[in-house]
């Protein structure tokens, strides 16, 4: 089904998008993609509707583990319930959601219809130009939080020490 | 270790003026001409090396009080690079230059990843994965240096576990040693590749069948990479550096 609505996780907060004269049939052609590419076009097919930034570098990675594991955080179910549940039009939404295990989070807690596989390409399209749609950032923002978020996650994934001097085995 | 360099600690390897440095032909790579030619990059990090490589300062041309400025580079040895290998069999294109988004897969250690930084410089960026967590303490620590590599510990097979810290990127290089390696380089295409964008691929016969000629298993990958909307550009063996080594370049067709 047509997604109308995308959502973006980024290393600086969620974004809910709405999506507008996305063509369902032939997302895949040569002129729909190069629509997605060009930034002055693909502005014209998804609106922000919302951008709810993460509060410090701990509450990005706490959310940051649970989007890897397909978690619904608090923090995303106050951004979808505000800006998609109130809406009168609840029943026509179709959110473009990138992970299936979130999709079934969000499905099963709020009751919001989520497409896979036909958001693919608007998702990459809210990527390629997240600088530019997110309101409030100044280029080069996003890769500092992904270089801060980059970090912390992955020295949480580790459980060796960093510093290299493992505890010996005695 | 290997490649460390005779000279004491902290001074770098011999330079100067008997060494002459020239642009290779891809930019953002370097052939210092001495003695001998080496594969070298500019250290985004000077004074530093990250794995015991050799440095080499280059003395740049004299100002108007007679001093010149020195610029450190650090050289590149195809025997413990596949990419280097790539550059010096002599591949038409590696796609990663000077600005761009790298997406590294198989980062190991970071030894690679840190020449692949020094090309794409301060613009440009590498997120570099990698699932060991023993390599991955390595590559973390390298990325404390230098801030344009975004370390990411993580299973490469499951590219939406880490899709909070990445961006659309130009290039996607793999280096995995997995029998579904194209499989594992279309997954993280569909997510994070630019359309029209380029894979280079390191392929080890052995990891992939090793039942069959080497040249069967390349012929296989790039057969399938075809399925996975991708358009195979080039395709050159490691020889004489590594054994039963390919590096296949592709171009990402999303619209096909």
């Amino acid at each position: 089904m047509a997604p109308t609505h995308v959502l973006l996780e980024s290393a600086s907060g969620y974004a809910v998008f709405q999506s507008k004269l996305y063509e369902e049939i032939g997302s895949r052609t040569g002129e729909v993609q190069k629509s997605i590419n060009d930034f002055a076009k693909f502005s014209k097919m998804v609106t922000l509707i919302s951008f709810l930034p993460f509060k410090s570098a701990a509450h990005a990675l706490e959310n940051a583990n649970d989007i890897s594991e397909g978690i619904l955080n608090d923090h995303l179910r106050s951004l979808l319930e505000m800006v998609l549940t109130q809406s009168s039009a609840k029943n026509k939404i179709v959110l473009a959601v990138a992970d299936k295990t979130l999709a079934t989070s969000i499905k099963t807690a709020l009751g919001i219809q989520c497409e896979i596989d036909e958001g693919l390409d608007l998702i990459r399209g809210v990527r390629l130009h997240a600088d530019r749609l997110l309101k409030g950032l100044e280029a080069g923002d996003i890769e500092k939080a992904q270089l801060g978020l980059g970090h912390s996650y992955s020295r949480a994934k580790i459980k060796f020490n960093v510093n290299r001097s493992d505890n010996m085995i005695i | 270790g290997r490649g460390r360099g005779g000279k004491p600690a902290g001074r770098g390897a011999k330079g100067g003026s008997n060494v002459i440095l020239e642009p290779h032909r891809h930019a953002g790579i370097f052939v210092a001409k001495g003695k001998e030619q080496l594969l070298v990059t500019k250290n985004l990090v000077p004074g530093e090396s990250v794995y015991g490589e050799k440095r080499i300062a280059i003395e740049g041309p004299k100002d108007a009080d007679g001093t010149a400025a020195k610029t450190e580079y650090r050289v590149w040895n195809p025997f413990r690079s596949k990419l280097a290998a790539g550059v010096l069999g002599g591949l038409d294109n590696i796609y990663i230059a000077p600005g761009k988004k790298v997406l590294y897969l198989g980062a190991a250690s970071g030894t690679s990843v840190s020449h692949v930084a020094d090309i794409v410089g301060p613009e440009g960026v590498v997120y570099a994965v990698e699932f060991s967590h023993r390599s991955g303490r390595d590559l973390i620590n390298m990325a404390k240096k230098r801030t344009n590599v975004i370390p990411i510990v993580e299973d490469a097979r499951h590219p939406a576990k880490y899709r909070m810290l990445l961006s659309l990127v130009d290039v996607i290089f793999s280096d995995v040693a997995q029998p579904d390696q194209a499989r594992i380089v279309a997954l993280n295409a569909d997510y994070f590749l630019k359309n029209q964008g380029h894979a280079v691929i390191s392929i080890k016969a052995n990891c992939i069948d090793s039942t069959m000629p080497a040249e069967q298993v390349f012929a296989n990958e790039v057969q399938l990479l075809k399925t996975m909307k991708f358009k195979p550009m080039e395709q050159l063996t490691l020889e004489p550096y590594e054994r039963d080594h390919a590096m296949l370049c592709a171009r990402y067709e999303r619209n096909a």
